[in-house]
């Protein structure tokens, strides 16, 4: 059996960590709050546009756009969605097991595809398995990210996409259910296919039978050349955000988990630590007995 | 009419205006009256000007949509800045882009640093074998 000492000094160990992880638990809870609010102010701005791209399609059948165009897939760019440091439980390696799974399920050889990556450990990851990458620089998943912090990855894959060295984008990030639940999941942001977009209700200014009809400066086209790649960056921001409220969840429940153990582990120590000193006061007596015994 | 100019981190400016005007390097300039027709614009790079009574404010706009109906107009933009005056507020715009470029670059190297200082703390503190 270990020491009275090394005993004691496992258990003000494993005290100090289970401090640290109930501190990081909180912090987790009040900027996953935060993040859940964020994604709130954001929704209706996105919907917005959703409503903006569907009134032009509608009105003018003419209007086409390269985004909105479903060809023949030859090259895919996989944009992974991570976060920066770990310690937040399955977060990170769900999404590489789903991402490579997916891989070997649908490509035969890595010159297929492109990655690019959103968050300090999918690029390591990324470049760990030497895929190809389409951004050389980490970019880093801050609390508080904004469009510029991505904007150059986005500029490179719209362009590739225009350009036709690509032909579909599909994000993969953890989606958020619950606190308790994220799911690592795939969309297509590119082309930007109408299915989703369906189901929504039937708005209110249709069913009262005025819909309004827009005056475009200076034309549905040109404006739909700019909405749409406005569009993708604005959906893959939402899933950014979404992503960061599921780091954040998972990282709490991880941190929770991590305090309790620590406290598993702190009692089975205490009783060792008992244990131990009993049977040092044990010895101790058989001792001073036995030598009393003795002298008599 | 209304104005309000919202970007994805929140709404900056909400209020009552007399007219707006619009400009953006694709479309030049117009503005927007009272009971004008429902209309859709974009802005690339451009400010939109809000005038009511004397005082007039800007809100510089990258990458925006300009929407309205029925006396409301809304400014969906990725970025925005509301200022006095055009020209401060888009040096301001761009001082904030440039700065946040930088310190995402430091950042990026100061987090590689950090993480190679942990993998050499962890090995000499041998915390693996704990």
């Amino acid at each position: 059996m270990a020491s009275m000492r090394e005993i004691k000094s496992r258990i003000t160990a494993t005290k100090k960590t289970s401090q640290i992880t109930k501190a990081m638990h909180m912090v987790s809870a009040s900027k996953l709050k935060k993040a859940e609010r964020k994604i709130k102010g954001f929704r209706p701005l996105m919907n917005k546009l959703r409503d903006m791209i569907d009134n032009i399609i509608e009105d003018d059948e003419q209007i086409t756009h390269p985004m909105l165009i479903e060809r023949e897939v030859k090259k895919v760019c996989y944009i992974l969605v991570s976060s920066d440091r770990g310690l937040a439980g399955p977060y990170n390696s769900s999404i590489f097991k789903a991402f490579t799974a997916f891989i070997e399920e649908n490509h035969e050889s890595h010159d297929e595809f492109t990655v690019a990556t959103i968050g300090f450990k999918a690029f390591s990851f990324v470049r760990r398995m030497n895929f190809e990458l389409l951004n050389t620089e980490p970019i880093h998943v801050r609390d508080d990210i904004q469009f510029i912090d991505f904007n150059k990855v986005t500029e490179s894959f719209k362009d590739d996409y225009i350009s036709g060295k690509i032909d579909s984008i599909v994000v993969f990030y953890n989606r958020f259910i619950n606190t308790l639940t994220q799911i690592a999941t795939n969309t297509q942001i590119l082309p930007i296919v109408n299915g989703h977009q369906e189901i929504e209700e039937p708005k209110e200014k249709e069913a009262n039978g005025t819909r309004l009809i827009y005056n475009y400066e200076p034309g549905p086209q040109i404006i739909i050349d700019h909405l749409l790649p406005m569009y993708v960056e604005n959906t893959l921001y939402g899933i950014i955000l979404e992503a960061k409220a599921s780091e954040h969840a998972s990282r709490m429940t991880a941190m929770k988990s991590a305090t309790d153990n620590a406290e598993d582990v702190i009692s089975t120590l205490q009783l060792h630590y008992n244990r131990a000193r009993q049977a040092a006061i044990t010895i101790e007596l058989t001792d001073i007995i036995g030598g009393a015994n003795a002298v008599n | 009419m209304k104005v309000s100019v919202v970007t994805p981190y929140g709404e900056l400016y909400n209020e009552t205006v007399d007219y707006v005007v619009i400009t953006s390097e694709i479309n030049g300039e117009f503005a927007i009256m009272k009971d004008h027709i429902p209309i859709i614009s974009t802005i690339d790079i451009g400010y939109v000007k809000m005038v009511s009574g004397e005082t007039e404010m800007f809100a510089v706009v990258l990458n925006g949509i300009v929407e309205h109906q029925n006396n409301v107009v809304n400014v969906i933009a990725q970025e925005a800045q509301v200022g006095m005056d055009k020209e401060r507020a888009m040096e301001h715009l761009n001082i904030v882009r440039q700065q946040r470029i930088e310190e995402n670059k430091r950042r990026s190297v100061d987090f590689f640093k950090a993480e190679q200082e942990l993998k050499k703390g962890v090995k000499e503190a041998k915390a693996g074998r704990l």
